[in-house]
């Protein structure tokens, strides 16, 4: 086998890895008023994290994507940045002895994210036990959902949480990729099924139905649950994801149409009937309402942004706290890109933002090289998943959707999230080095 | 095959991308601005809380309040706790009160003293100017009269009856200001202690307690009748010798004259009936002068309705004073015949404040001239340092007075105070308020002390008003109204106070060559 290099992954994470330093140097130097680096061993911890990464890619022939891992590392690093400069009391662990904070619990998380990622991505040699075992994987889904309905707890009012001794976990992260990896091997089967076949009622191309109930079935279950566990941005989530994987499959644009004319009428079905969704719209419609009370969260967020405004406050500058509370509730987690478009301002919510579109147009062009329908159909999944996500969560963040409890992928904090992010890029590189050794198999045959 | 959808799909998250990319340009370039200048924006708040407060000094000119600024906190520092029921504390965690309060927009600088959104605009356009305020209480005079109250609950004021200027405002018990206006994080602990203890030391009572008022309010009945021309300083109740040892049957019930100490009941006018404080004469007085009468009189002097040391809108509120029991704020109806007639001697349902009584001595010491009180006397520009600047931005001078009583009224109430401290008979009551016991011999004091009846086993309400000097053809210029809670009788406890205050005073302001 022919050693790879990939050196354009090298020469991308350089700049990287020394920016997080600095990024840490600059946030204590602006935190402390004091002319010193202060401790750099979680940034230190962070580079040689990555530099690993990179090494055992190479060291292990992989030929997949080389700009995916730096765009996950730069997302990562605004994160850690934000997370070491933020309270470390917001969050943390302590367990079997050790103190951790909140930076450091990240890194904790952000090792076993980076190691299940080499695993898969290198491990993953042949897709079958994902394709063919795809309802092993949606009976894997409901039944961690129906664990997290039985066993749960709640955070604000949504029951995502269950406890694993010192750990807490989100199986809801868990589940969107068992998810789309059933949804991918169902349309990768059907396809050709769902395309051909039609029914049309007027203008509209009605699916077939029989060929989409499994599928449906599934989804119903899925999302009711979702709703019954009050969570509404992993329920935005799954849809969005499955409809841009049908779309994708069928290249149907009337589908995504029924689909999200469906999701409207349910919405409205939601809002006639709980309470809490009535809630939240109307806090989304007008947050000043109730500035001190309902609206706290999200005006204070709006404040955050109009104070970066556009070259941003300077990072460890922000008003992150005020009188010994935060100024926004859950900056860590719903509003870390809030403050992070505080401290760096639009410029720095734009390359964020850049990132996020760089990580999901290379998957996007994974999907579109990879070898066969189930591949494609899976990085399509993967990548909008992960596209998706951040932007419903940036969105709501800037008031363009209503607020949602979900991550921002790599940068918020949280365990689950973190491993299922990399999970899923793992999956991505298996599938991405697929493609480019069946490239190699075919130009030389 | 799946390629070209995915580049369609791409399409679309790009569109996705820019919609979430306009939307952050809308809040961090184009509504940026509006969202600076809103009131609960946190850095507006965090603004307010490094604002520089400017000092307060008292009439003097030494440093009673100042602030800086630490680590973004504007912390607030008092040198002296007699002061902490005038000044108020400035607070980040329970507002403000007190002059702190009422004189915030002239102390942070914005002198437009209504719309918050102006001092808000003013926050953020440009560095406000903190400006220094100058009391009209001198801090001699202050810290004396608190010393005399000792660990005693009760008040003393002062008044200046020709213009107004309050001269002294103690409510004790007091407390140290300081920790509470300090860093919020650790103001809880020492406002919970000042909440939940029993001696209540968070009450302002010069003008928030109110007492009743025992004899001290039969001045108040004496002009009130007199001016009304109900009694002259001679008129006499035939049956008043006899009732003062049987009692007086008002309506069935037996009004009671006090423990008069061995003084042999006679046909007193006004002057010895002030002097030796006999109930029986004006619970007759109240009756003859009638209801009507006695309340309008009563709202003349300021009873029935709050009122204010300062200008509306910049002044330290004074609770109202009842005369019968409370109706929405104003005095109601009186009962029957007793109740007035025991209002006329200070019992009843009536309910004073300390600076109402202040108010009433200074009535009948201004020539019947009530004055309108004032408590901060000129604004200056801040000054970094102990001293005051001497350039002065505006000066709160007196606000004038409002007659309740006639001229001849008010010489005739003020000869029977004199005679109430000075004469034979008074001195057994009100002797110990005559200022020349302490060291003062070119004055006299006038006065009159009251033992408010609790009821039950409560030792009573020791009260004095009184003025000096006193004397025929002298201007008086301190009048006063001390109160000591369960302090006993007014002649032991408050009348001493009384006397070595205004005798104070006169020895302070005449060797500043007053």
């Amino acid at each position: 086998m022919r050693i790879t290099w990939r050196g354009a992954e090298l020469r991308l994470l350089l700049p990287v890895l020394l920016l997080v330093p600095f990024g840490f140097a600059i946030t204590h130097i602006a935190l402390s008023g004091t002319f010193e680096p202060g401790p750099l061993g979680i940034a230190l911890g962070y580079v040689g994290l990555f530099a690993g990464a990179h090494l055992a890619l190479v060291a292990f022939g992989h030929r997949g994507d080389q700009l995916v891992l730096p765009a996950v590392a730069i997302l990562g690093g605004f994160g850690m940045i934000m997370l070491n400069r933020l309270p470390q009391g917001l969050a943390g662990t302590s367990a079997f002895g050790f103190e951790l904070g909140m930076a450091a619990t990240q890194l904790v998380w952000f090792t076993i994210g980076i190691v299940a990622m080499l695993v898969i991505a290198v491990g993953l040699r042949d897709d079958g036990i994902l394709r063919h075992y795809k309802y092993t994987w949606a009976a894997i889904g409901i039944a961690l959902l129906l664990v997290t309905m039985i066993f749960g707890y709640e955070v604000n009012g949504a029951r995502l949480w269950v406890n694993l001794g010192p750990v807490s976990i989100q199986p809801g992260e868990l589940i969107k990729i068992v998810l789309v990896i059933f949804i991918a091997g169902y349309l990768a089967e059907t396809r050709t099924l769902l395309t051909s076949a039609r029914m049309r009622i007027g203008f509209l191309s009605i699916p077939p139905l029989p060929y989409f109930l499994p599928m449906l079935v599934l989804l119903a279950i899925v999302m009711l649950i979702v709703v019954r566990l009050n969570d509404l941005g992993t329920a935005l989530l799954f849809f969005g994801t499955f409809l841009t994987m049908l779309f994708v499959a069928t290249g149907r644009r009337s589908y995504v149409l029924i689909g999200l004319l469906l999701f409207a009428g349910a919405s409205y079905v939601a809002y006639q009937l709980f309470g809490h969704v009535q809630a939240r719209f109307n806090i989304w419609i007008d947050p000043f309402a109730d500035p001190l009370g309902a609206g706290f969260q999200p005006v204070r967020a709006l404040y955050a942004l109009g104070r970066g405004g556009i070259f941003g406050e300077g990072l460890g500058q922000g008003l992150v706290t005020l009188g010994g509370n935060l100024t926004i509730p859950f900056v860590h987690t719903d509003f870390i890109f809030t403050a992070i478009a505080e401290e760096l301002g639009l410029l720095g919510g734009f390359a964020l933002l850049a990132v996020v579109a760089v990580l999901v147009f290379r998957g996007l062009r994974i999907a579109a090289l990879a070898r066969d329908d189930f591949g494609g159909l899976l990085a399509v999944g993967l990548t909008t998943s992960l596209g998706i996500q951040a932007l419903i969560i940036i969105a709501g963040n800037t008031k363009l959707i209503p607020l949602t409890g979900i991550t921002l992928p790599f940068v918020s904090y949280g365990g689950s999230s973190i491993l299922a992010s990399f999970v899923m890029i793992g999956l991505l590189l298996a599938v991405s080095h697929r493609s480019s050794i069946g490239a190699d198999t075919d130009a030389s045959s | 095959m799946i390629a070209t959808n995915v580049r369609r799909l791409g399409f679309y998250l790009i569109l996705a991308f820019a919609v979430v990319s306009g939307s952050l340009v809308w809040w961090q370039v184009i509504e940026a601005p509006g969202l600076a200048v809103r009131a609960d924006n946190p850095e507006v708040i965090a603004a307010r809380r490094s604002l520089m407060r400017g000092n307060i000094f008292d009439a003097s000119g030494q440093l009673l309040a100042s602030s800086e600024v630490i680590d973004g906190l504007s912390r607030r520092t008092y040198t002296d706790p007699a002061f902490t029921h005038v000044i108020g504390y400035a607070s980040f965690r329970f507002g403000s009160t007190g002059i702190e309060r009422e004189f915030e927009d002239l102390l942070v600088g914005q002198t437009d003293p209504n719309p918050l959104r102006d001092l808000i605009n003013d926050v953020l356009a440009r560095q406000p100017q903190p400006r220094d305020l100058t009391l009209t209480i001198d801090r001699r005079l202050q810290s004396f009269a608190a010393e005399q109250l000792g660990g005693d609950a009760g008040a003393v004021v002062a008044i200046d009856p020709r213009t107004g200027a309050v001269l002294a405002m103690v409510s004790t018990p007091t407390f140290d200001a300081t920790p509470i206006s300090g860093d919020p994080a650790t103001a809880q602990g020492p406002m919970d202690a000042l909440r939940n203890d029993p001696a209540e030391p968070l009450i302002p009572r010069a003008r928030q307690g109110r007492y009743v008022p025992g004899s001290i309010m039969k001045v108040f009945t004496a002009a009130a009748a007199l001016d009304a021309d109900v009694i002259t300083p001679s008129t006499t109740y035939e049956d008043q010798p006899r009732q003062e040892t049987e009692g007086f049957v008002v309506e069935g019930f037996t009004i009671r004259e006090h423990d008069l100490g061995g003084i042999q009941p006679d046909l007193w006018p006004l002057s010895p009936a002030l002097q030796v404080s006999s109930n029986i004469f004006f619970a007759h007085v109240g009756l003859d002068l009638g209801a009507d009468l006695f309340l309008e009189y009563g709202r003349r002097f300021g009873f029935c309705s709050a009122h204010e040391i300062g200008p509306p809108g910049r002044a330290l509120t004074v609770a109202p004073s009842y005369l019968t029991a409370p109706v929405d704020g104003d005095c109601g109806d009186f009962g029957d015949d007793v109740e007035l007639a025991s209002a006329a001697f200070g019992q009843g349902r009536t309910q004073v404040t300390p600076m109402q009584m202040a108010l009433l001595a200074a009535a009948i010491a201004g020539d019947g001239v009530m004055p309108h009180p004032y408590i901060v006397r000129d604004v200056r520009e801040h000054a970094e340092g102990d001293s005051p600047s001497d350039t002065v931005l505006d000066r709160f001078g007196s606000r004038g007075g409002s007659r309740v009583v006639g001229t001849e009224t008010a010489r005739e109430t003020r000869a029977a105070m004199v005679d109430a401290v000075n004469a034979e008979m008074g001195r057994l009551f009100a002797g110990q308020g005559d200022v020349t016991l302490y060291g003062i011999s070119d004055a006299r004091s006038a006065g009159k002390t009251g033992t408010a009846q609790l009821g039950g086993e409560q030792a009573p309400h020791s009260w004095f008003i009184g003025f000096a000097p006193a004397q025929e053809g002298a201007e008086p210029e301190i009048a006063i109204a001390v109160l000591v809670e369960s302090g006993g009788s007014g002649s032991g406890r408050a009348a001493p106070i009384g006397g070595q205050v205004m005798a104070e005073w006169l020895r302070l302001s005449g060797a500043d060559g007053d």
